[in-house]
């Protein structure tokens, strides 16, 4: 491997919950910012630059927050920018964080956010913001519809059913139960799943992620760094970004941009993040995944489109019990975003667990012997891809 | 630290003012990314990536970035965005081809005004405990910092109006307009300020092997870049200095490698005439004792040693969002000698100043060369 590797040093995440009302929103900054730093063992003299993680400003209600949140990340007179791809946001600042490095602009980043979706009154209110004001805005559209129409689109075209669907439910929240920093750890059962409150057909309320409140950080670093400081790592060896159409009336149609059933862009991302780290074939390499998937059936195009399995493979599979903990890829072993989900920070916890499980450091839900891992997320109305291959 | 690989600038759309109401926001930023890709002699199919900047509130969006993905040619690309400031825009997209990942980079920032209330939009962005019910808005900051420099550089005020018309003469001289002054906060008066007006602003940036393979004739290269923020309460901050600036220029000049005084032209965001005096200081351009003299020597004005703001600077043009790409931009078309009816005969090396936010909270400095180093 050459010496120009860009390595993940210190990760630091809130215990998330629905309310922190003990904590403003720089204090929930500076909380994960604080933890990451104590990981990375490094003082803050040595950051030189920070990436401030912050989805839409609305979910604040403060217009350009990032600048309220200098202070929390110590970033007074040092190099400063904010990134804002919606949910994909959180790792989308890790990809720019790992920019300055592989830049050689800087040898140490600190990317770090947070979000009070649980205190933002209702988040699907200001959701409805991102579609045009002219057209969509008006259907109502909301990201819980959105992605329902996106379910009946991929029940049709690969057999999903809403059993299939809580079967993710299920899985994740067993999986949160071994994450003291999860959300939502109750572990609920598959009647509790299709029993529970109809959202949006076919999302019920438990198919759906919870409104968080949190904060994360992550501190990268160059591989010199890394040798001349003798620091432990872990490294991102792949990344990369795509996007869909911004238009909902354009996923309606024949050619594979246009599929809703499918994560498009979210494959596209893959398949460049594969092929920077020299994955050719996932199944067999990749050991342990994080997939943001905010809704249940969205996991399985998410798996579909990370190629672990063959396209609509992924609901027969999850069937088998093959991406549970102990399984054979597992999949969101923290319990993903399905049971946590502070938008602003949510695509950087991806990264951040899958990091973990490599690293060796996940506790109660390590996958035994994982050395490669893959994270993603998820922006805009489906819209956004960030993806990331991380190895030990 | 050095960037591995170095950027250049090979198109620019400098759009400070676009009139009238018969172009949707999704049509500005599709011609304007048209426009800097048919000024670098490329297509879209050749960018790798792309970044953009813009303000939700102004834009009356949640995540503007999302509509950016048909209109810019995002679709099946990479695309980020940092809503912080445009100059962000750049930085990242300067990262990335630096990084050797990406051969290029379209990188688009706009800012409309159809929002009802531009300060209500601004006073959104303040915190919601202390400074938003002064009430404050970024004028108003601006005129804290005024008033700051007032206090302690005497003469001040007339400096201020001095570089005001310097840059009313400058912009009457560049762009076939006639500015419509601004709003006033004291000691801000309207002949410092300019209404603002929507505009948008492109820029390409390519590695030296796209730039060689297409042979390029003219690209502008990076030769150094810096970038900071200040703290985010004013009352953190002695407001008649620009710290963050001055690590700005620190960084931009330590990667170039070369002196101020080598700069033979720079743009500088005037968002008032006294941030303008203050970025003089922070860019080792005229310290505060300097600052009379010079104005009165017009070592800043056309035809002067280091002229600034040969575009008029945000005193003509006040797309409010974009202002800082724009200085970026122009000092590209400058070195790259496409600069017009301002451009400065034998321009080779250029300094672009951006900065924004309350107070110019968020600094940077770019230096951009014809030469690709000293």
């Amino acid at each position: 491997m050459s010496g120009d590797r860009v390595g993940i040093i210190g990760i630091g995440q809130s215990a998330f919950r629905s309310r922190r009302d003990d904590a403003s929103y720089p204090d929930l900054v500076r909380e994960a910012v604080v933890l990451a730093m104590a990981d990375a063992k490094l003082d803050f003299d040595a950051i030189e630059a920070i990436v401030y993680s912050l989805s839409p400003d609305a979910m604040v209600g403060i217009g350009n927050a990032e600048r309220l949140g200098v202070d929390a990340v110590g970033g007074r007179n040092k190099r400063f920018l904010r990134i804002n791809t919606g949910g994909s946001t959180g790792i989308s600042s890790v990809a720019a964080a790992y920019y300055h490095v592989a830049s050689g602009a800087c040898d140490v980043v600190l990317t770090a956010g947070a979000d009070k979706v649980g205190e933002c009154g209702d988040s699907q209110t200001v959701l409805n913001k991102i579609w045009d004001p002219t057209y969509e805005r008006a259907l109502p559209l909301g990201t819980i519809n959105m992605l329902a129409m996106s379910a009946v689109r991929y029940m049709r075209n690969y057999g999903m059913t809403q059993e299939d669907m809580a079967r993710v439910v299920v899985k994740n929240r067993r999986h949160a139960s071994l994450n003291p920093n999860a959300h939502l750890r109750k572990v609920v059962t598959l009647d509790d799943v299709m029993e529970s409150r109809l959202i949006s057909w076919p999302i019920k309320l438990m198919d759906c992620c919870p409104q968080s409140s949190g904060g994360a950080a992550m501190v990268l670093a160059s591989e010199q760094f890394i040798r001349d400081n003798h620091l432990d790592a872990v490294w991102i060896t792949g990344l990369a970004h795509r996007a869909e159409t911004y238009w909902m009336g354009d996923r309606m149609g024949n050619n594979p941009t246009a599929e809703h059933a499918d994560a498009y862009a979210l494959r596209r991302s893959f398949e460049k993040s594969y092929k920077m780290a020299g994955i050719t074939e996932p199944p067999k390499q990749v050991h342990v995944a994080e997939l943001y998937a905010p809704f249940s059936n969205t996991e399985f195009h998410a798996i579909d489109a990370a190629a672990l399995c063959p396209p609509g493979q992924s609901v027969p599979m999850m069937r088998d019990g093959m991406f549970e903990l102990g399984g054979w890829i597992p999949v969101n072993t923290s319990g993903g975003t399905l049971c946590t989900n502070a938008i602003a920070v949510t695509a950087m916890a991806r990264v951040a667990e899958t990091a973990l499980q490599v690293w060796g450091r996940a506790g109660a839900y390590q996958v035994e012997g994982a050395r490669v891992g893959i994270a993603s997320g998820n922006g805009g109305d489906h819209q956004i891809f960030g993806t990331m291959v991380i190895e030990a | 630290m050095p960037l591995k690989r170095q950027p250049a600038v090979i198109g620019c759309a400098i759009r400070p003012a676009i009139r009238g109401r018969d172009r949707s926001l999704e049509e500005i930023m599709h011609d304007t990314a048209m426009m800097a890709l048919a000024d670098a002699g490329i297509s879209i199919e050749d960018i790798d990536g792309i970044v953009v900047a813009s303000n939700d509130q102004f834009d009356g969006r949640a995540i503007s970035v999302m509509m950016a993905s048909s209109a810019l040619g995002g679709v099946d690309r990479d695309i980020l965005s940092t809503p912080s400031a445009s100059e962000h825009a750049f930085v990242l997209g300067a990262l990335r081809v630096a990084s050797g990942q990406y051969r290029t980079q379209l990188v688009v920032a706009w800012s409309p005004t159809e929002v009802s209330s531009m300060s209500e939009a601004q006073r959104l962005g303040a915190d919601p405990y202390y400074h938003r019910s002064l009430p404050l808005d970024e004028l108003s900051a601006h005129a804290l910092q005024a008033a700051a420099v007032e206090h302690r550089v005497p003469g001040a005020r007339e400096m201020a109006l001095a570089v005001a018309a310097k840059n009313r003469a400058h912009g009457a001289a560049a762009y076939p307009v006639s500015p419509v002054p601004g709003p006033f906060r004291w000691p801000v008066a309207a002949a410092m300020t300019s209404v603002p007006v929507t505009g948008a602003v492109g820029v390409v940036l390519a590695d030296a092997d796209f730039a060689a393979e297409r042979g390029v004739a003219d690209p502008a290269w990076l030769r150094g870049m810096g970038w900071a923020t200040e703290a985010s309460f004013l009352g953190d901050r002695d407001l008649s200095t620009a710290p963050a600036l001055r690590e700005a220029a620190r960084q931009a000049f330590e990667a170039a490698g070369v002196a101020a005084s080598a700069i033979d032209v720079a743009e500088i965001t005037d968002a008032t005439p006294y941030t303008e005096l203050l970025a003089y200081e922070a860019l080792g351009l005229a310290s505060r004792e300097e600052w009379a003299a010079r104005l009165t020597d017009g070592a800043f004005a056309r035809g002067g040693r280091v002229p600034v703001n040969l575009s008029g600077g945000v005193l003509t043009h006040n797309p409010v969002f974009c202002t800082g790409l724009i200085r970026i931009a122009e000092i590209a078309q400058q070195v790259r000698g496409r600069a017009g009816k301002h451009q400065r005969h034998g321009a080779r090396l250029g300094l672009a100043h951006a900065g924004s936010g309350f107070a110019m909270q968020y600094q940077a400095a770019v230096i951009l060369g014809r030469d690709a180093r000293a």
